[in-house]
């Protein structure tokens, strides 16, 4: 089976406290700011601050990713949503997840705060999972939303379109210039400093990264692509189109069927990794942080 | 309104029993290499005011965190020792179950704050501990520090003594046995401080409490606690009655705490030391004291040689160039209403070179506002402000900051960089100077910063973050140098520190602008003192003048310097503004006296 | 010009901003909806942020819809943000049309474009009315009483706390850059270089504030400790005792009961018209 993570460090209770509040303001305020921020619109092309992703990501980095991840989560949805009064009910949750689990797995990426390549690799990998997870939400929307989809030739490939060049945007604006460059600038310079000033022992970069731990958010990446392909494939395929690379001989064989199965299957490794690796975190936290956290 | 329900049961026999006791602690940091603490005992009983007196890291404020159990709970270290605090045994508990009987008020309250109103302030720990009253609790505590008019408003439109006070509440709602206040005066202005003081006297006199300050403003001592506990690198010097403490002079200088200045000038103008060392320490007392000793009690004479040898001013009569002119400048803000919230009102003022201005004011009166106006931040809604030739509204600040440069009252939001040196050479960097290097050496030579260079600024103490922000200040080469509250929160050898750097800016700096609380800063370094009130210039005078004007001081809620207060007591006008001047004064007169009794001795012979 | 462009920027000063982002979060009015059980309102939000997906009758979406729309303007929403949402999502749908034409599509796929648009729609009113009007911390109390962490609920007052505190030192910092700075001088196309500038130091600005909120949330977490919010969320006198006010009244049923007939008619309606 999948192993859960392993403890990276030891954290006391109001240190996981104090890296959740931290996380949730500083990211909170720079959302209030970043939905503030005007967009420039070219035609479908819109040039926009998705979110300063440097924040969380740094902080994930530097501290537990998972309370840092669920920390700038929660600063997203109450001082970006709730305080502007533009909490947005279930679509909120949809964020919540995508955001969390992008956040959490590039954070475990990182083993040495130091090593640029890494949180090179970190940045995009943030900003890329969470856009690919809310591409997924956007496609199943229409998907769900039109009834009898293939008998409207051009929606499907029209929004798989739109979804791929705002995918191209963020990662370009904001995987570039707020999470890229940032995180390169901020993270050695935070690196051994920050963490006495909340009575924390900085990270050791000198720890063995173990098979077990890099698996897992390889996984999680894995599953997450897996997903995310299989979602596109069957929503052309529902829609009746062919694109040459999707179409694979066996799905004439096997039917559509098939690639349901193969979504399923990759959904339920998902939930299940992020399941392990909850239950994992909240077994060590003594669970008086609450169920979630 | 104010509910006095409490009182039979805490009117007992209040000496009896120890409410805190406390044999051979020792505590470690994990990873120090030195005690924190070693070697405590103490006593206190119910109902003291304690002040705990000491430097920086002498142990003052582990001590405390051992009273309510964040000490070993939350900041795990080897603990040692027999802790005793209101009939429990500190070893077999835990924080929540001794801070519901100790209260504890930070030093940066602010930070304690974690609610929006007041109301829900008060509410909130007994709320969290259960209590199914926690509304009369809430209730009880407002009413007891007058806060009732208060509960419904959001904590940040509250200014800084009102969030004290909410923080004091919060505390107080659990109905604690003993309130331990962290360094009230540090982080507010002497008016404000003393209000604070006058609640805990309330409670403590009135309901019982008992009360212990962390605490190095010896007036504040004099004024209200029982006794001082002196600590010193971890241990416990002595624990002395007030008035005894406080005349131990040599001894507290050499911990860095200023005694207070009545006590000072006593000891020098009295010409052999007392047998038992014991002197007044408030200024009744020294009132008294004078009283009996100077037998042309009320002093009447103006002593003009003094007034001839204050501190020298520069002459501003000569046609000194204007470096800032406000011609009817109006400044307001938009509040969430929408509506405009005026902050100043109609000022005219010319800043001349050689100014070396205090602007002087209580809270909200616009200190900072007229600060931030000049270095262009903020921009005027009405009226014109010149600032070196430019006119603010049409300039950014990047091109004002050629001109002025503008020291914030927190060190910490002047730290953009990650070392001192940096941020140092921020703006010549910027401007892509020609070898800026020797300038900054010798700007950090200056200002003692060498060997801080490579650290970064908000990791340094209190003394050396306002010593990194003059130095940023001073790199910039401005012409106009604008500093907010540049000793506030400091101790008493850091003040005196600052404002000998203060006097070395003479001459880097074509005029100095200060927003101040601190009367003694005024006293020793300013030639010119602008006293501002509701957004209005209420007085623009100079310093030996200011502390004449009572009525003036008291609107804008001003403290004058104790010496000052003295001096006024005694009939002295103009007012002495250092101990040194007063004495001198005191002599003379006294000689004058004596003389004059010889005179007339001889005569009646 | 130069006074002119100065204007311009400061319209889009952290000073407006500030002022704005104060005054919806501090500023809110009470409503219809708010008069109802917070959890209530939940319940029924969440029906009706599913309930459009399940159905393709036009008929029942556009009796759904007008409800929706009597809701959100009772509930003194901003015309700002119902303009926002509105140009958003025509222009959501007009792009996905012009990119079906461009696959060889026809006009006729406007038409199921519409019915998607509803549908979302339906859904967007549904959470402005009920979310946009319900007091934060109610709406927290709520969660909290369904289950949620009390961090979240912790985290929302904080955040009321924090926001003017946070905001304020941002604007500081960012003051502070600007006051030992240089900002570019040239004139250039479309002020690219002052956005540039301005990004940077709105990117920079973190480092310090960073720093600075870790040295706040110490204390913070301190005070925390010793004002009992670690012993709350293990003993449930506390929770008990905040939601106590939260009570389910006769106003609410009738409320989800209206509701709840307006459905069985519409659906009724919907078998007979089908659109």
């Amino acid at each position: 089976m999948v192993s859960a993570p392993r403890r990276r460090y030891e954290l006391t209770q109001s240190q996981k406290l104090m890296v959740f509040i931290l996380a949730m303001s500083l990211y909170g305020i720079s959302n209030m700011f970043s939905e503030l921020i005007p967009e420039i619109k070219l035609g479908p092309i819109e040039i926009k601050v998705e979110y300063f992703a440097f924040i969380p990501l740094t902080l994930c980095i530097l501290f537990n990713p998972l309370y840092a991840a669920l920390g700038a989560s929660f600063g997203e949805v109450i001082f970006g949503e709730l305080l502007l009064g533009q909490f947005g009910g279930l679509g909120e949750l949809e964020k919540f997840i995508e955001f969390t689990l992008a956040m959490y797995i590039a954070g475990l990426l990182v083993s040495d705060p130091r090593n640029r390549k890494q949180l090179a690799l970190a940045s995009f990998v943030a900003v890329g999972i969470d856009q690919m997870l809310s591409a997924i939400v956007d496609i199943s929307k229409v998907w769900f939303g039109i009834e009898e989809l293939e008998a409207v030739p051009g929606i499907p490939e029209s929004i798989v379109l739109i979804e791929g060049l705002s995918f191209l945007n963020a990662m370009v604006i904001t995987g570039i210039l707020f999470s890229l460059l940032p995180t390169l600038f901020l993270v050695p310079r935070l690196y051994g400093k920050i963490e006495p000033l909340l009575g924390m022992k900085p990270r050791d970069s000198r720890v063995q990264v173990s098979f077990g731990k890099l698996m897992t958010p390889r996984l999680l990446i894995t599953s997450i692509l897996f997903v995310f392909i299989g979602v596109t494939g069957e929503f052309l395929s529902e829609a009746d189109i062919n694109i040459a690379v999707w179409e694979p001989e066996f799905l004439e064989q096997y039917g559509s069927g098939f690639m349901w199965v193969s979504v399923a299957a990759a959904a339920l490794v998902l939930i299940v990794t992020l399941y392990a690796a909850v239950r994992a975190k909240s077994k060590n936290s003594q669970s008086t942080e609450g169920s979630q956290i | 309104m104010n509910s006095h329900r409490n009182d039979s049961r805490k009117e007992g026999p209040l000496a009896a029993a120890p409410i805190i006791e406390l044999q051979e602690v020792n505590f470690q940091y994990p990873g120090a290499e030195v005690m924190a603490l070693s070697h405590i005992h103490l006593t206190i009983l119910r109902g003291e005011f304690i002040a705990i007196a000491g430097t920086n890291g002498s142990g003052k404020s582990t001590l405390c965190k051992c009273l309510n159990g964040l000490i070993p709970n939350y900041y795990v270290g080897d603990l040692s020792g027999y802790v005793q605090v209101a009939g429990l045994i500190a070893e077999n508990e835990s924080v929540s179950s001794l801070s519901r009987k100790v209260a504890y008020v930070f030093q940066d309250f602010e930070n304690q704050l974690v609610r929006p109103t007041v109301y829900d302030e008060a509410c909130f720990a007994p709320l969290n501990y259960g209590f199914a009253d926690y509304r009369e609790r809430a209730d009880r505590a407002l009413a007891m520090l007058g806060l009732e008019s208060l509960s419904d408003q959001w904590i940040w439109q509250l200014s800084g003594g009102q969030k004290h006070l909410t923080a004091l509440a919060g505390a107080l709602s659990l109905d604690p046995d003993i309130i331990i206040v962290d360094e009230p005066v540090a982080q507010l202005d002497p008016y404000h401080a003393r209000l604070i003081y006058d609640k805990l006297k309330l409670l403590n006199e009135q309901y019982g409490k008992t009360i212990i300050v962390i605490e190095h403003h010896t007036e504040f001592i004099a004024d209200y606690c029982s006794k001082v506990v002196l600590m010193d690198s971890g241990t416990i010097r002595w624990v002395k009655p007030v008035q005894e403490a406080l005349s131990s002079v040599e001894e507290l200088e050499a911990l860095h705490i200023l005694p207070p200045q009545v006590t000072l000038a006593i000891r020098e103008t009295e010409e052999q030391q007392r047998p038992d060392g014991i002197y007044p320490v408030t200024i009744p007392q020294a009132v008294d004291y004078y009283r009996t000793r100077l037998p042309l009690f009320p002093l009447q004479s103006i002593d003009e040689d003094a007034h001839a040898a204050k501190v020298s001013v520069p002459s501003i009569q000569s046609p000194a160039t204007t470096l800032v002119q406000f011609d009817n400048v109006s400044y307001g803000y938009k509040t969430i209403t929408r509506t405009l919230h005026p902050v100043l009102r109609g000022i005219e003022l010319a800043i001349h070179e050689g100014d070396r201005i205090a602007l002087v004011g209580n809270n909200g009166a616009g200190k900072s506002t007229l600060l931030k106006l000049i270095s262009g931040i903020r921009r005027p809604n009405d009226g014109l402000l010149t600032v070196c030739g430019h006119l603010t509204k049409h300039t950014s600040p990047e091109t004002l900051s050629d001109y002025v440069s503008y020291i914030y009252q927190n060190p910490e939001e002047m730290f953009i960089e990650d070392t001192v040196r940096k941020d140092v050479e921020y703006f010549l960097k910027a401007r892509s100077s020609e070898d800026y290097r020797p300038f900054v050496d010798e700007v950090l030579e200056r200002l003692r910063l060498t060997p801080l260079q490579d650290r970064d600024g908000r990791l340094l103490s209190g003394g050396q973050q306002r010593r990194a922000t003059l130095a940023i200040g001073l790199a910039m080469q401005p012409s106009v140098m604008l500093l907010d509250e540049p000793t506030a929160s400091l101790d008493a050898s850091s003040r005196r520190e600052m404002t000998a750097m203060l006097n070395q800016l003479q001459g880097r700096v074509k005029a100095t602008v200060i927003a101040t609380h601190d009367m003694q800063l005024v006293a020793e370094w300013a030639n010119r003192v602008i006293v501002m009130h509701n957004g209005q210039i209420a007085l623009d005078t100079d310093q030996q003048s200011l502390f004449g004007h009572t009525a003036v001081l008291e609107l804008a809620g001003l403290i004058a310097p104790q010496i000052a207060q003295l001096s006024l007591a005694l009939g002295l006008r103009p007012p002495s503004l250092s101990v040194k001047h007063f004495a001198d004064r005191i002599r003379k007169l006294m000689g004058q006296h004596r003389s004059q009794e010889e005179a007339d001795s001889i005569a009646s012979h | 010009m130069q006074a002119i462009k100065q204007s311009m920027l400061d319209k889009l000063s952290v000073e407006q901003i500030k002022i704005e982002l104060m005054r919806t979060a501090f500023g809110r009015q009470s409503v219809l909806l708010s008069r109802f059980d917070p959890r209530i309102l939940i319940v029924w939000y969440s029906f009706f942020a599913v309930a459009p997906w399940f159905f393709h009758n036009k008929t029942i979406l556009l009796g759904m819809l007008v409800p929706m729309a009597v809701l959100t303007l009772s509930s003194k929403v901003s015309p700002l943000v119902l303009i926002i949402m509105g140009i958003g999502l025509v222009s959501e749908i007009m792009y996905i049309l012009f990119g079906s034409l461009l696959f060889g599509g026809s006009l006729e796929a406007v038409w199921p474009l519409a019915t998607l648009t509803v549908k979302i729609l339906i859904i967007s009113l549904a959470s402005i009315a009920v979310f946009s009007s319900m007091d934060p911390e109610k709406l927290s109390d709520a969660l909290l009483s369904m289950g949620m962490p009390a961090q979240f609920s912790f985290g929302v007052s904080y955040g009321y706390r924090m926001l003017p505190i946070l905001i304020e030192e941002y604007h500081n910092l960012i003051h502070s850059f600007r006051l030992r700075g240089r900002s570019p001088r040239d004139k250039d196309f479309l002020r690219w270089r002052s956005l540039v500038y301005m990004g940077k130091i709105a990117v920079c600005a973190f480092y310090p504030l960073i720093l600075n909120t870790a040295k706040r949330t110490r204390t913070t977490v301190e005070a925390l400790e010793v004002r009992g919010f670690t012993y709350a969320l293990i003993s449930p006198d506390a929770k008990r005792l905040k939601l106590a006010y939260l009570r389910v009244k006769p106003l609410d049923f009738v409320f989800l009961g209206c509701s709840a007939l307006y459905m069985i008619a519409l659906l009724a309606l919907g078998r007979i018209f089908v659109l």
